[in-house]
């Protein structure tokens, strides 16, 4: 599904893009991600299509604000039941909530459900309306961090067996990488779209690398052929021919930085020191100061690590782009 | 912890005084009604009912209004409904008896139409209305806003009109509120004294019987009905306090 709609107040923001299966629209707070949702809802006063003009009680969408807004005063099955009418509601209401599996939790009013529950009652509720689309606002932000890939796994699982198109709006790299199409917003702008593989593996620039989670973007600028890190308090070669000098973000893969030792004396190597040592599964993250910046360094745990650190930065895993800015 | 307790037993008795004290003063062996007391609480409690139910259907739209919508000069309208609240009801009286009474503006292209603003029934309804709306409004605004936005915007994504969306999502969120409201216009409207004084000496409800009462007989006239006035106005506010808080919410 093709959405296409310009907003003018509080902010103006165009946004352009295809809708396929589950959709990740990926943005830093206050890109207007939100309003976007609440305009195709027919929330916020915006021209565009689908639903162009249309009033809000017209438009064919499942809307899932954040918190998911479920009706206090209504049970579980009520609270689908809303969207439901004729003597079968019940009845239906009850099978979307099986479809979501929650039907024993029916009678259970919102308050005594979890973040994850709460969910699935909504995107229930939301399919009780029909809808040609479905909206998710930061569907990971009420969740708990332990059960949170479970949830979204389900819902998208659930998403991809009802068939509905869903955008859902996230400032989530996490979220992102499941999803199905990924469209990155920048300065109240889509600066890229593609598959997460397509988009993970090419950002257009630092700003879609910092969204997408890359830990090591720093601004630079580019010298004599030298890339200048000034918070890092150096330079160091990068490979490629550069022309002009300019102003760039740059970044490095943690997997690619070596972890060396100061007494070995090597050359091209940058003094840091440990400031947070992160164990993730078999991987150990490390923080390391670098002058007044920080660079993440991935280092398999079973590595020793020196008591003095040094670090070497392969000039063919450095990636740079051209900052606007 | 038993500072704010006995702070509390304490003002609980301050207020029970004043009814402890009649509870003895009430000369319960000679308890009896003088003539007119009947048709005063039945005039109390039908014309107090028809001035509640005028406050719900014009106050309601209005409290909510004011709850939704942020328009320029909305301090106007606080002042005036402000102003209707600190209106002494003696003058309150006196200014409906300006614009309704058979020289007021509105009052004389009234009687023309039939309707008699003056000592009768209507006059009697719109001095309550009077008086008691603005508790209503501002009350039944606070419970309105209370009401998450959201979940009214929710019920239109979900195929709602706004007024299925008011029925069934703002009016029972706010229902608590809204009691409160409504007991307030209740009571406000039922003890009125002042305004119902100049605009409807006629037919006389129980407040101003109480004053006749008071000055043709003595106090012994006063208390019976009194109590009378305590097991009308009671109930009301009581079994929607009750209702309201039955089923639990969140």
């Amino acid at each position: 599904m093709r959405v296409d709609y310009h907003i003018e107040q509080p902010i103006a923001l165009h946004a352009a893009f295809d809708v396929e299966g589950f959709t990740v629209l990926l943005g830093t707070s206050g890109e207007g991600k939100s309003l976007l949702l609440r305009a195709i809802a027919g929330l916020t006063p915006a021209r565009g299509e689908p639903f162009d003009g249309m009033d809000a009680q017209h438009r064919a969408v499942g809307y899932l604000p954040q918190g998911y807004a479920l009706f206090p005063h209504l049970n579980a099955w009520q609270n689908v039941a809303f969207a439901l009418r004729g003597s079968q509601r019940r009845a239906q209401a009850m099978q979307l909530l099986e479809r979501v599996h929650m039907a024993e939790f029916a009678e259970r009013y919102p308050a005594t459900l979890s973040g994850g529950q709460q969910q699935r009652v909504a995107l229930a509720r939301a399919l009780a309306r029909r809808p040609q689309l479905l909206l998710l606002d930061e569907p990971t932000s009420a969740l708990d961090p332990v059960t949170r890939d479970d949830v979204i796994a389900e819902l998208i699982g659930e998403v991809h067996e009802f068939g509905i198109p869903a955008l859902a709006v996230s400032h989530d790299p996490h979220l992102a990488a499941v999803a199905d199409r990924l469209v990155l917003m920048h300065g109240r702008r889509v600066i890229q779209i593609g598959s997460p593989a397509e988009v993970y593996a090419n950002p257009v620039n630092g700003a879609a690398a910092r969204l997408l989670g890359h830990r090591n973007v720093h601004r630079g600028r580019i010298e004599a052929a030298k890339l200048v890190w000034p918070d890092g308090g150096m330079a160091f070669a990068i490979d490629g021919r550069v022309g002009a000098d300019m102003n760039v973000d740059w970044t490095i893969d943690p997997e690619a930085i070596r972890v060396v030792d100061v007494r070995d004396g090597l050359s091209d190597v940058i003094d840091a020191s440990i400031e947070v040592r992160q164990v993730i599964g078999r991987v150990t993250q490390l923080g390391l100061r670098c002058g007044r910046g920080r660079l993440w360094v991935s280092v398999p745990q079973d590595k020793a690590i020196p008591e003095s650190v040094a670090l070497q930065l392969p000039a063919e895993a450095i990636r740079w782009w051209e900052r606007d800015t | 912890m038993r500072l704010p307790a006995l702070a509390s037993f304490l003002t609980l008795l301050l207020l029970a005084a004043p009814f402890i004290d009649l509870a003895f003063v009430t000369s319960w062996h000679s308890f009896g009604f003088t003539e007119g007391d009947g048709s005063a609480i039945v005039v109390s409690l039908c014309y107090s009912l028809l001035a509640l139910i005028l406050i719900i259907a014009l106050g309601t739209p209005l409290a909510w209004w004011l709850a939704r919508h942020r328009v320029r000069g909305l301090w106007l309208v606080d002042a005036l409904l402000l102003l209707a609240l600190l209106t002494p009801p003696l003058a309150m009286g006196l200014l409906l008896a300006s614009i309704y009474g058979p020289y007021g503006a509105a009052g004389s292209l009234l009687e023309h139409a039939g309707l008699v603003l003056t000592n009768s029934g209507p006059a009697f309804v719109l001095a309550q209305f009077y008086s008691a709306l603005p508790y209503y409004v501002i009350a039944a605004r606070a419970a309105f806003e209370g009401v998450p936005r959201e979940l009214e915007q929710i019920a239109l994504t979900l195929g709602h009109s706004p007024w299925r969306s008011f029925l069934h999502v703002s009016l029972p969120l706010a229902r608590l509120g809204l009691a409160a409201a409504i007991a307030l216009a209740w009571v406000r409207a039922l003890g009125e004294f002042g305004a119902v004084l100049i605009v409807a000496y006629y037919p006389q409800g129980i407040p101003v019987k109480l004053w006749v009462n008071l000055q043709n007989i003595g106090l012994g006239a006063v208390y019976p009905l009194l109590w009378a006035f305590f097991l009308i106005a009671m109930p009301l506010p009581l079994v929607l306090g009750l209702a309201a808080r039955r089923r639990h919410l969140i």
